[in-house]
Formats: structure tokens, C-alpha cells, sequence
């Protein structure tokens, strides 16, 4: 195939297109490609923290559920101003992201899983139970947020605050990843042992990771509750992090534009596996299991030996022993 | 130079996969109707275990909508019905109805399963501006506040809990215990539970909460047992109702239990339970007046088998039917020159429609959309489903 | 009312023990955690409802059938979602697994789902509660702590006395070490990995009576078998049995004597705690760190 351009300009175009979207999209495709959007911001975030730093934990969608819910309540509870809302409960998920990883530095492999999962049931558990600040199982509505003095519908300005902080977020993953950081995480996933031999502070770094992926899941959460204009305890369950994970290894572990990618193939296939009706299961579970037995490094890896300049550095995780 | 034509192809490619999905300028009131079609769309859950108050009602539904079709349609017009998934989902209920408004068209929608799903999507179809005929979702807001296109012919959770109440009363109970899922679902039918023992100047001997997903309520029921109770209401889905039941006989504790439509499907929830007498004393409350094996239900249950084969037959296919009936009545009323205001309009007057497998008259008026007010009370009496007392609600 | 919650706890719990003793069996072999091990246990219950309830096959027999059933498909996960992937990151694994199980839930709600998601299965020793004393039991619990001792004890025989069991404990130290010996390797993983599924489909056709089956069911049991797993210390078979036991009679406890919702998420605050204080569950080895 021949090459259709740098990296770079293929982006460009991508994200014009996306930027003219709105005035040619009914609103069920708006909608559907802005959670594409914002599922690109989780699948970043969580491939640092999985591709680039190797830790296996399942916090992630608990985080994601925590920033709607902080930043939906913040507007219906303290009537905060949509914009404030989001940069606070931004916020508020990094700082839980950071009491999440302090104990989570001790622990390794299964023992990080079980731990990360029994967080993000216990965080289930909270959402729907402490009714008296988060409504409980039934969730609740939020107002759509207001973008005066632009002239833009609610759907519209979200869909391109959402583009705005997609655009930003994985630009800095991508600068982040280059970066002394960026190494550290890739040399503590290939080797805790040897990283430690090297004066990496493990510490530091796996707390970076956290923290990291726990401020992207906490901006994706905030952009979503004024997608949906309702948070409900539901989307951010076990599912959920299926979602996550497939997202970020059929784009590609370890690589930024193999997350962007992967989220919108994810996407696209919760959507268009509507066609499925009631078989919708099985073509998921299909599809997913056909990605990642024939592209097991993920589509980035196709792409990469088709297209030039799509290489990454640093970007195969080391295959098990 | 390559980018460039990249940049065109994918341009174009976009356009083209999206352009036909954005709307012609119709009058609003020609959307989803041709003149030989008229387009209604449904959503509820097609997966997952709420797929009783979806799939299968769907199933009813298309029956009549079929039988309709093959009788020449509604003013020569055929319904077309399309169905979507929300999962008993707060988000993919949001997404469904988005589609079915913007990119199917659909003229108007009939539908709505789970009541969580369908209070999420609720300001969906209020922004979509079509009407919305409401098939199972029971909890109060879907229809309160009342909006004008929005009408439901399922009961509603406030009338079914209040009713629970009374008839345990009736019963002459004087000690009252409850048992209730406090998901969303449970939440919806709790709260105006506990509004009427209030107002009633009662209070509940035992207050016991069961999860949805529990495979033991053996501590619930002992907490029960304690307290003695001569009537226990349970607002439980059928599998933590069987849970409770059979472990409540487990320990030779055997109240009057007193259920409601999510347990109206009583031949199934015996077989559930498992144990023979378990639910001798149990009454619950029925949408319908008829189960699909009933005679007077014979022809419908020969075109279900015939057209959804692989799909169990239950009481919530009849439950779809009479509801697909109020929705061709009102079609029908409408008259030829169809658009969605004349059907607002009908659904408004609608008054003392009997589709004679509702227990009592579909009435609806300006204020009030809840048109269902006629709770069904059945019992198992050897292998036959009785009804017990029709109890109708105040307007 | 303790006596109870204990009784209740500890037949539930034998249930998570047999669970979590497939899952800990493929783990040790393989280092691999089958998340699929959920839907292979709903599969067999599906299997042996069908058999025994709808073809009125006799009990023992269909519980025999549901196993090797089990069997089967846990070999089968193991070619589908495990041998392709042996060199792959562990996310890989687990979500070729997930997906797996994502077919097969599809698959039984399609094929069981029309006919009754809450599948009722008759017991094997009829309703009627036996009283001893205080403590009310249904028989079918006690047929559940039969059966979980039976399966310990012919578990640790298998591994102790017979040479598969002793070739799988060899894959399982070091599986470069036992090719050169002449073991054949991929047959020991399909094995294990049958042997692991089996287990969970000797759960499924006692846990039936108790429970009921649906196609859901995986998830929330694999969430639960895992969290007995790594309260054991996630690669020792009694501490599998020792988490399963604990996971049951907490959850009645905190059900019984504090609060009913508390009864899904103790397992987990307890397992949190554990895990801070002991990083490698109650009977986990301190492992050493391969260089």
C-alpha cells in the first residue's frame, strides 16, 4: 500500500474532518462520534498506565465513573458552572487516582488486579448506595451546559470541547512518552529488576503512571456526563473496563495513535453491532477474540508495516517469558 | 500531493456515508410516514435479563402489527417496526432513542422497557418532539411530570405499590412486613410504597432489602420470620423473589406473599421456586387479564409460536399485544392524512377504550397520561391463573 | 441466627472453593488467569439442565456428562484463547478469554435464554429442610459439602499419586525443564486446562439446585472465585479452598449482623485489607523474583 502521507498529515486531516462534522451530522452521529472522542482520551490514558507502564489494574473505569459523578454533582448539587465543573472534578479523580496508587506501588501482577478490581467494585458499591450525595442507583439528569456567547447548541459545544481536550490530551501523551518518563515506565514494564538496578525510582514512576491515567479517565468522565446529560452507576462497571482494555489492545499496547485508533474501531463496533440485534454478544466477543489472536500487537502494527513513518519509539512491550 | 488526494478521499467518503442520513426538509409531521408506510420504533431491552420487559413485549406487539399489515394496514398504510437495544441501560437507551429519532425516522415510538432506561432517554424523545406510547416501563416518571406527547398504557409503579398495600389489607393483615430491591427499579416502587403506609398511618413491621443478583436471603428471612408478619409485599424481579420464597419456605416460613407485575408471569415463577406449595399463598398483581395459554388467547399464541419460535411465550407477550392495540386504535383515529399532532390529539381523548385483555378502559386525559389505572389481581390455583379481585384506582 | 448464616456460608462457600480451585489449577500451570472460567461454569449448568431436566437423564449420569462436557470446552478454550497467544502480554490473554466468554454467553442466551433466563433445576435429594436442632439445612447443601470434600480429596490424590498429576506439578516448576524430559508439554496445558473447567462444571451442576442458571452468572462468579483465589494466595490449592470457605461465610455474616447491601462488596473491603497488610493473600508463597 502506498504510503498516504506523514503521520502528521493524515492527523491534520482527520481532526479537519472531525471539526466539520457537525454541520453534516444528524444528532445520533454527533453523539456517537463525540463518545468516540472521548473514548480516545481513556484509551490514551490507559495505555500509560497499561502499554507504556505495564501495570495491570482495573481502576480505570471506576475513575472514568468517579470524574462524571464529581463533575455532574458539582452542577446539580452545588449549581457550579459546567466549565468549573469539569476542571474540579478533573481534579478530584487525580487525587483519588493518587490514593489508588500509593497502596497499588506494593503490589504487582494479580495482586494489583485484585486489588484494582476490588476498588472499582467498591466504588460501584458507593455510587449506588450512598444515595444521599450520588441519587444511587437511579442516577440523575444534569442540564445540558450552556456555551453562550458562542453560537452553538449544547451537542455542538461539547462535541468540540471534547475534540479541544481530546486533541491536547493525546498531544501530551505523545510528548510525555518521548520524555525521561516516557523510558522510565517502558524500562520499569520491561524489567522492575533491572530498572531498580538503573536508579529508577519505582515509586515515582508507577505514581506518575497512576496519576496520569487517573487525570485522562477523570476529563473523559466529566465530558461524558454532558454527553449522556445523565450519570448512572451502570456504565461504569466491569463492562466498562472490558471496553477499556480492548480499546487500547486492538489499537496497539504502548502506542498513542494505536489507542486513537483502537477507540474508534471500538466504538464503531459498539454501534454498528446494533445491526446484530440480539447476537450483538457474540459478534463482539468474535471480533474481539479475532483481533487479538491475528494482531496481536494491534492495528498499529498493521498500519506500521504499510505506512511509513508510523513507527514509534519504545513501543512493543516485551513478550512474556 | 498523495496527502491531498488522501484527504479528498476520505472527505468524500465521509460525506457520503453521512449525507444521506441528514434529514430532507419534511414538514415535521411527514416524518416516518410514506404513503404507504408508517414507521414506529421501539426500544427496550433485547439483551440481558431484562429482556422480558423488551424482546418479548416487542414480540407481542409485531403480532398485532403483523395482523394489521396483513389486513391491508391502517388506511392502506403498513407499520413498519423498528426495533433497538438498550440493555435496561441508562446510555445505550440514550443512544437508541437518538437513533430511532434522527437517523430511522421513525414516526413515533412505542416502547420503553426497563424504567431506568427509560427516564434516562425520556429528554431524548421530549427534545425528538414525536409521541411516545409507553409499553412496560412502570415508575412514575416517565410520565410525571406530564408532558404532552408521553402517554403509557402500563401501570405505574405508585398504583401497583398502593394497591399492594390495600390488597394485603383487604386480606385483613394487620402486621406488614416488605421486601424490595433497592436498585432503581426496586427505588421506583419503594418509595411510594412507603408514601402510602404513611398516609395509610401504617408503618411496616420488617423492612428487609434483597439485591437483585442474591442466591441466598437467608438472613433477610430470618430477620422476617422475627417479625412476625401476617402479609410480606415483595418488590422483587422473579429470580430474587424465588430466592426469597424458597428460602423462606426453607425455614417454615410461610406468610401471605404479595407480589407485582414483574412477578406476573406465575406458571414460570413456580417452576422457578421449584417447591411444590410454596406459592399457594401468593397473589400478584397482572397487567393483563389473560396468560398467552389462556383459550381466548389461542389465536395469538399460534401466530407468536409461528413468528418467534425460538423466544419463550409468557404473559408479556400479551402484554405488548394490548398495548400494540391501543397504538393501531389511535393510528386508525388519526384518519388518512397522518401526522404526529392528530395522533397527540387522539391519544388526549382517549377515553374508555376496552381492548378486552386490559382488566379495565384505557383512558387518558390532558392532565393525566397514566392511562392505565386497572390492576390485576391473580393467584395460581392448581395449574390455572385466577383472577382474584380487579382493583380499579381512583382518577 | 449465627448458625445459620455459618451453615449458609460455609455451602456457599464450598461452592467459590471448587471455583476457585479451577481457576488456581490452570494458574499454577500456566500463570495465566482463565477469564472465561465464569462462563464455562454457566455453560455446564446450561448442559446439564438440558440433560437432566429436559432429556430426563438420571442425575449422576448428567452430572458426569456436564463435566467432561466442561472438559471439553476448557480444552477448547485453550486452543482458542491461550495457545495462540502463549508469548502475548497477559492483557491479551485475558481479553482473548473475555471475549471467548462473551460468545459463549451470547451463544446460551440465544440456545437456553428463549425458554426462561431463571432456569429452575430440581435438587438432588428433594426440598424438604433437615433440622438439627437450631440449624435448618436443605439437602442439597449437604450435598454440596459431600461433593467439595469428594473433589479435594480426589483432587490431592490426582496430583499426588498419579503420573499426569505429577507431570502436570513438573509443567507446572518448569516447563523448559520438563520439555527436556520429555514431557509433552501442550498436552499437560490442555489437560490442566480441562481439569480447571471440569472443576467449575462440578460447581455448576451442584450449585443449580441452590442457585439458578442464567447466562449472567459468569461474571459476578469469576469477580468472587477470584477474589477466594487471591485471599489464598493465588497459586496453592488449599489456600484456594481456605479463600472460597472465608468469601461464603463473610458475605452471610456481614449480611446477616451488619447490612444487606454490604453482603456484595465485604469480600472485597476484606481482600483490600489482606492485601495491604500481606501482599500475597493468606498461604501465598513470598515468591522469588525471577532475574
Amino acid at each position: 500500500m502506498p504510503s498516504i502521507g506523514t503521520r502528521a498529515q493524515v492527523m491534520g486531516v482527520a481532526l479537519l474532518a472531525l471539526a466539520l462534522f457537525p454541520l453534516v451530522a444528524n444528532p445520533y452521529l454527533l453523539y456517537v462520534v463525540n463518545l468516540g472522542v472521548i473514548y480516545v482520551v481513556l484509551a490514551v490514558g490507559l495505555n500509560l498506565l497499561l502499554g507504556f507502564g505495564g501495570q495491570f489494574a482495573f481502576a480505570n473505569a471506576a475513575l472514568f465513573g468517579i470524574g462524571a459523578y464529581a463533575t455532574g454533582l458539582l452542577q446539580v448539587r452545588l449549581q457550579w458552572p459546567y466549565l468549573l465543573a469539569v476542571g474540579a472534578g478533573a481534579v478530584f479523580t487525580t487525587g483519588v487516582g493518587l490514593l489508588v496508587a500509593l497502596p497499588a506501588l506494593r503490589l504487582s501482577g494479580l495482586y494489583l488486579a485484585m486489588a484494582t478490581l476490588a476498588f472499582a467494585q467498591f466504588t460501584q458499591w458507593v455510587l449506588l448506595n450512598w444515595e444521599t450525595v450520588t441519587f444511587g442507583a437511579g442516577g440523575f439528569k444534569i442540564p445540558p451546559p450552556r456555551f453562550d456567547p458562542l453560537p452553538l447548541t449544547s451537542a455542538q459545544g461539547i462535541y468540540y470541547l471534547s475534540l479541544f481536550v481530546a486533541a491536547v490530551l493525546v498531544i501530551l501523551a505523545w510528548n510525555v512518552v518521548r520524555s525521561r518518563v516516557g523510558r522510565a515506565l517502558v524500562a520499569i514494564r520491561d524489567s522492575e529488576l533491572a530498572a531498580e538496578a538503573l536508579a529508577i525510582d519505582l515509586a515515582r514512576y508507577k505514581t506518575i503512571a497512576f496519576v496520569l491515567s487517573a487525570f485522562y479517565a477523570g476529563m473523559a468522565g466529566a465530558l461524558y456526563s454532558a454527553t449522556l446529560n445523565f450519570v448512572a452507576p451502570e456504565g461504569f462497571d466491569l463492562f466498562q473496563m472490558v471496553v477499556q482494555f480492548s480499546m487500547v489492545v486492538v489499537g496497539g499496547l504502548g502506542s498513542i495513535w494505536g489507542s486513537v485508533l483502537g477507540a474508534g474501531l471500538l466504538l464503531a463496533m459498539q454501534e454498528g453491532l446494533r445491526a446484530f440485534k440480539g447476537a450483538q454478544e457474540i459478534a463482539f466477543g468474535l471480533l474481539l477474540m479475532l483481533c487479538i489472536i491475528f494482531l496481536p500487537e494491534g492495528l498499529i502494527s498493521f498500519l506500521k508495516r504499510h505506512m511509513r513513518g508510523w513507527s514509534e519509539p519504545l513501543r512493543r512491550p516485551d513478550p512474556r517469558r | 500531493m498523495r496527502t491531498f488526494r488522501f484527504a479528498a478521499i476520505l472527505l468524500s467518503v465521509l460525506a457520503a456515508s453521512v449525507l444521506p442520513a441528514v434529514p430532507a426538509a419534511h414538514a415535521q409531521s411527514a416524518v416516518g410516514v410514506t404513503a404507504d408506510t408508517v414507521k414506529i420504533g421501539t426500544f427496550g431491552a433485547l439483551t440481558g435479563p431484562g429482556y422480558l420487559y423488551g424482546k418479548i413485549i416487542m414480540n407481542g406487539a409485531e403480532t398485532v402489527y403483523n395482523e394489521v399489515n396483513k389486513a391491508g394496514g391502517i388506511h392502506g398504510r403498513k407499520i413498519v417496526l423498528v426495533r433497538e437495544d438498550d440493555r435496561c441501560d441508562a446510555a445505550a437507551a440514550i443512544a437508541a432513542v437518538k437513533k430511532l429519532i434522527f437517523q430511522e425516522q421513525v414516526f413515533m415510538l412505542h416502547g420503553g422497557g426497563c424504567s431506568n432506561a427509560t427516564i434516562a432517554a425520556r429528554p431524548e424523545i421530549e427534545k425528538g418532539n414525536l409521541p411516545f406510547v409507553v409499553f412496560a416501563s412502570v415508575a412514575d416518571e416517565v410520565t410525571v411530570p406530564t408532558h404532552p406527547q408521553i402517554f403509557s398504557t402500563a401501570l405505574s409503579a405508585s398504583i401497583e405499590s398502593a394497591s399492594q398495600l390495600e390488597f394485603a389489607l383487604k386480606q385483613g393483615a394487620t402486621r406488614i412486613a416488605v421486601i424490595s430491591q433497592r436498585d432503581a427499579w426496586g427505588r421506583s416502587r419503594y418509595t411510594p410504597l412507603m408514601e402510602h403506609f404513611k398516609r395509610k398511618g401504617i408503618t411496616p413491621v420488617a423492612d428487609e432489602e434483597l439485591s437483585g443478583d442474591a442466591n441466598d436471603a437467608t438472613p433477610q428471612v430470618l430477620r422476617l420470620r422475627q417479625a412476625r408478619p401476617d402479609a410480606v409485599l415483595m418488590v422483587l424481579y422473579p429470580k430474587p423473589g424465588a430466592v426469597f420464597l424458597r428460602d423462606a419456605h426453607k425455614v417454615g416460613f410461610k406468610p401471605v406473599a404479595i407480589g407485582q407485575t414483574a412477578l406476573g408471569d406465575l406458571i414460570a415463577f413456580r417452576e422457578q421456586v421449584g417447591i411444590p406449595g410454596a406459592i399457594d399463598r401468593f397473589y400478584t398483581i397482572s397487567h393483563v387479564r389473560y396468560t398467552v395459554e389462556d383459550p381466548e388467547m389461542e389465536k395469538w399464541r399460534a401466530l407468536l409460536q409461528q413468528n418467534f419460535s425460538s423466544d419463550r411465550l409468557s404473559v408479556y407477550n400479551v402484554v405488548g399485544i394490548a398495548s400494540a392495540q391501543v397504538v393501531v386504535e389511535v393510528l386508525k383515529r388519526a384518519g388518512k392524512d397522518l401526522t404526529r399532532e392528530k395522533v397527540q390529539a387522539e391519544l388526549q381523548k382517549l377515553k374508555g377504550f376496552d381492548t378486552g385483555i386490559y382488566p379495565g378502559v384505557i383512558t387518558c386525559t390532558p392532565t393525566d397520561h397514566q392511562c392505565h389505572k386497572t390492576p390485576a389481581w391473580i393467584q395460581l390455583v392448581g395449574d390455572k391463573v385466577k383472577t382474584v379481585a380487579v382493583t380499579p384506582v381512583e382518577r | 441466627m449465627l448458625a445459620y448464616l455459618l451453615v449458609s456460608g460455609l455451602a456457599s462457600g464450598c461452592l467459590y472453593a471448587l471455583v476457585a480451585m479451577g481457576l488456581v489449577v490452570v494458574y499454577k500451570s500456566t500463570t495465566v488467569v482463565n477469564f472465561a472460567h465464569g462462563e464455562l461454569f454457566m455453560v455446564a449448568g446450561f448442559f446439564a439442565y438440558t440433560l437432566h431436566v429436559l432429556l430426563r437423564v438420571p442425575y449422576l449420569p448428567a452430572l458426569l456428562l456436564a463435566v467432561l462436557a466442561s472438559f471439553a470446552l476448557g480444552m477448547l478454550t485453550e486452543r482458542l484463547a491461550y495457545r495462540p497467544l502463549m508469548h502475548a502480554p497477559t492483557i491479551s490473554l485475558v481479553l482473548a478469554a473475555v471475549g471467548f466468554s462473551f460468545v459463549l454467553k451470547g451463544l446460551a442466551r440465544q440456545i437456553w435464554g428463549g425458554r426462561g433466563d431463571y432456569i429452575p433445576f430440581p435438587p438432588l435429594l428433594g426440598t424438604d429442610p433437615i433440622i438439627f436442632g437450631e440449624i435448618v439445612l436443605v439437602p442439597q447443601q449437604l450435598v454440596v459439602v459431600a461433593a467439595t470434600i469428594i473433589c479435594m480429596v480426589l483432587f490431592a490424590a490426582f496430583f499426588r499419586w498419579t503420573r499426569t498429576g505429577k507431570t502436570m506439578q513438573a509443567t507446572a516448576e518448569n516447563a523448559k525443564a520438563a520439555r527436556l524430559v520429555g514431557i509433552r508439554v501442550d498436552r499437560v496445558y490442555a489437560l490442566t486446562w480441562g481439569l480447571g473447567a471440569a472443576a467449575a462444571g462440578v460447581a455448576a451442576v451442584l450449585m443449580a439446585p441452590l442457585t439458578f442458571v442464567y447466562p449472567d452468572i459468569g461474571m459476578s462468579l469469576l469477580v468472587k472465585a477470584f477474589a477466594a483465589a487471591v485471599l489464598g494466595g493465588f497459586g496453592s490449592l488449599p489456600g484456594a479452598i481456605l479463600g472460597g470457605l472465608s468469601v461464603g461465610v463473610i458475605e452471610q455474616l456481614a449480611g446477616g449482623y451488619l447490612h444487606t447491601s454490604l453482603m456484595e462488596i465485604s469480600a472485597f473491603v476484606i481482600i483490600m485489607a489482606v492485601l495491604i497488610v500481606r501482599p500475597t493473600g493468606f498461604l501465598g508463597a513470598r515468591g522469588l523474583r525471577r532475574v
